[in-house]
């Protein structure tokens, strides 16, 4: 899968010229709905089709109320997809969808969703479905949640579950002082978060479908949750017993934990490579850097020769996402980019180049990184396809971001 | 508490002064005879429960009163960047500290270390550095003779500031380690 994914080498940059992309239109045909709100459907579904990264997608919010035929200024572009979006009876969104390619109608489909807020899923399932329609590489990760905790307050915070853009947003845990969330299984329908307004620092399991929580498990000082394996059944946390901290593996069966690291510096954000292996940050050399560990074998191997400040990271097989700190000085201009390394080669790509870039996630299947980009006081969300270079940025509206999982 | 009490009692006696005025105006005579009889029976009871409250308090919420006193002269101990070792100016605030906890008057409470960071860094890691500061501080009033059990832990990251600038110094002020007793 892996192998698949990155068919090259992922940290050797991809240079594809903008221009041997096909071209592509976007045409609106729809009655329903304000002038608003059709607009806001369009750059949706725009910005889901920039993010596929196969189309040069053109920028101009075209309306066709001839829903059968192509617009005569779209004649000479390579695909045209026209869509109709329409309000049932109860409320629900409808989206009728056509794509042409040379004025012939190549793929169609409908779509329907109970709540007009939710509409940005539909725009996300309709470029997921035409990035498979034209054979691409998997976006899955396009419809999946991505759940954060916000900060609202000094020790006040919200678990909040949205789209991929950050869109959508919807608080599912209120008050209080909770966070670090994780999704706990593959099918997003609970969460692991840190409670931290319990006696000690506690974590807990929401089940999303129906409210109920179940605490887990208590450490002194700290706890968190920093990943969970693919099949749900591992989790590794940094808990600080004494006041040390130090990552653990925890297995959710049998509540079983096992210390994996010793160091009486600091050793957090433990992140599963394989079933084995491990990647975390240290700051064993006297400053915060990535390293790996094997599990069967103990052998502790420094993963990063560049940078003084590397402070987070996620893992994905063979490769991972680091952010580094640019500047010694800490209070100049501060810069934190991010980085790719792969185990199998020396090779480091960067990221992203400017702004404050963090908490770095791949998606399940490696194929895309989703980061928070800090920039001239705005926040956004950030979008890195591996395979094609390119980075999207979607505006975040409010809220400082604490920790994200995807 | 108290000053809730208290403004309560002086937004009461505004209410009380203004509706005491309104009955010149005839036409609005009756509405304003219900509200003023009630605001009047609210400012008799909160006038007289203020000064209850500070006895009450005073005999309930002793310990209280002391731990505030005592909680008012524990120092905050700052750190450098991404830096947990003590400093020499910080290791005496922490003696003063240490031998103000073996006093008579604070000996049976407990102390709770709140860890902090400044805004830079990944959560999860300055999580960790909060801890180790507050473990600095433990260490360190260990050593000046406190019992290890009397302290506890916890670590804030960069989740509760109490400076929110973007400036060199409102960052080393958030880099700190509080002193939150525990009765």
């Amino acid at each position: 899968m892996i192998t698949f994914v990155f068919a090259n080498d992922a940290t050797i940059e991809v240079i594809k010229k903008a221009d041997v992309v096909p071209s592509i239109a976007v045409e609106d045909a729809s009655t329903d709905y304000s002038d608003t709100f059709r607009l806001r459907f369009f750059k949706a579904l725009n910005a889901d089709l920039n993010v596929l990264s196969i189309f040069n997608v053109d920028r101009h919010y075209r309306v066709n109320d001839l829903y059968d035929d192509v617009l005569v200024d779209n004649k000479d572009m390579d695909y045209v997809l026209r869509y109709k979006i329409s309000e049932d009876d109860g409320g629900a969104f409808s989206v009728q969808m056509l794509l042409f390619h040379h004025g012939e109608n190549i793929f169609s489909k409908n779509y329907r969703v109970s709540k007009q807020n939710i509409y940005m899923f539909v725009s996300h399932a309709m470029a997921y479905d035409i990035n498979e329609f034209m054979d691409q590489p998997s976006v899955a990760w396009m419809k999946r949640k991505v759940i954060f905790a916000r900060l609202i307050a000094p020790m006040k915070s919200e678990i909040v579950i949205s789209d991929y853009t950050l869109t959508y947003q919807h608080a599912v845990l209120k008050g209080g002082f909770n966070i670090f969330p994780k999704w706990a299984n593959q099918k997003q329908d609970a969460i692991y978060y840190t409670d931290l307004d319990a006696k000690k620092p506690t974590l807990k399991y929401l089940n999303i479908k129906n409210g109920q929580i179940k605490s887990i498990i208590s450490s002194d000082g700290m706890m968190v949750c920093s990943d969970v394996s693919s099949d749900g059944k591992r989790l590794l946390l940094t808990m600080a017993n004494n006041g040390q901290p130090d990552i653990y593996s925890f297995d959710v069966d049998t509540h079983k934990y096992k210390r994996l690291t010793t160091y009486r510096g600091i050793d957090v954000n433990g992140q599963f490579m394989s079933k084995n292996k491990i990647a975390f940050i240290s700051s064993r050399l006297g400053y915060p850097n990535v390293f790996s560990k094997r599990l069967d074998t103990n052998e502790v191997e420094q993963m990063v020769y560049y940078g003084k400040s590397n402070v987070s990271c996620s893992a994905h097989g063979n490769y991972i996402v680091y952010s580094a700190r640019e500047s010694s000085n800490a209070f100049s201009q501060n810069t934190f980019n991010l980085h790719l390394i792969s185990t199998q080669t020396d090779y480091i790509r960067r990221l992203t180049a400017s702004g404050v870039n963090e908490f770095p996630k791949f998606s399940k299947d490696g194929d895309a990184i989703i980061f928070i980009k800090n920039y001239k006081n705005q926040s956004a969300i950030g979008i890195i396809r591996l395979n094609y270079n390119k980075n999207y940025l979607f505006p975040l509206k409010y809220g400082k971001v604490q920790s994200m999982d995807w | 508490m108290k000053s809730i009490v208290l403004s309560s009692v002086v937004t009461a006696l505004l209410m009380f002064s203004g509706c005491s005025k309104e009955p010149a105006v005839d036409n609005k005579a009756d509405a304003v005879t219900t509200p003023a009889v009630q605001e009047v029976e609210t400012v008799e009871t909160e006038t007289v429960s203020p000064e209850n409250s500070v006895v009450d308090s005073g005999n309930a919420n002793g310990s209280d009163m002391d731990m505030a006193a005592i909680e008012s002269k524990l120092p905050t101990v700052y750190f450098a960047f991404d830096k947990y070792n003590i400093t020499p100016e910080m290791q005496a605030k922490i003696d003063a500290a240490a031998e103000l906890g073996k006093s008579d008057e604070a000996k049976s409470i407990n102390v709770k270390l709140e860890g902090n960071c400044d805004e830079w860094g990944s959560d999860e890691y300055n999580f960790a550095l909060g801890l180790k500061r507050a473990e600095a501080v433990k260490k360190a009033l260990v050593a000046d003779g406190i019992d290890a059990s009397r302290i506890s832990m916890v670590s804030y990251g960069k989740s509760n500031p109490v400076c929110s600038d973007h400036t060199k110094e409102c960052w080393a002020k958030n880099r700190r380690v509080n002193f939150k007793l525990l009765p």
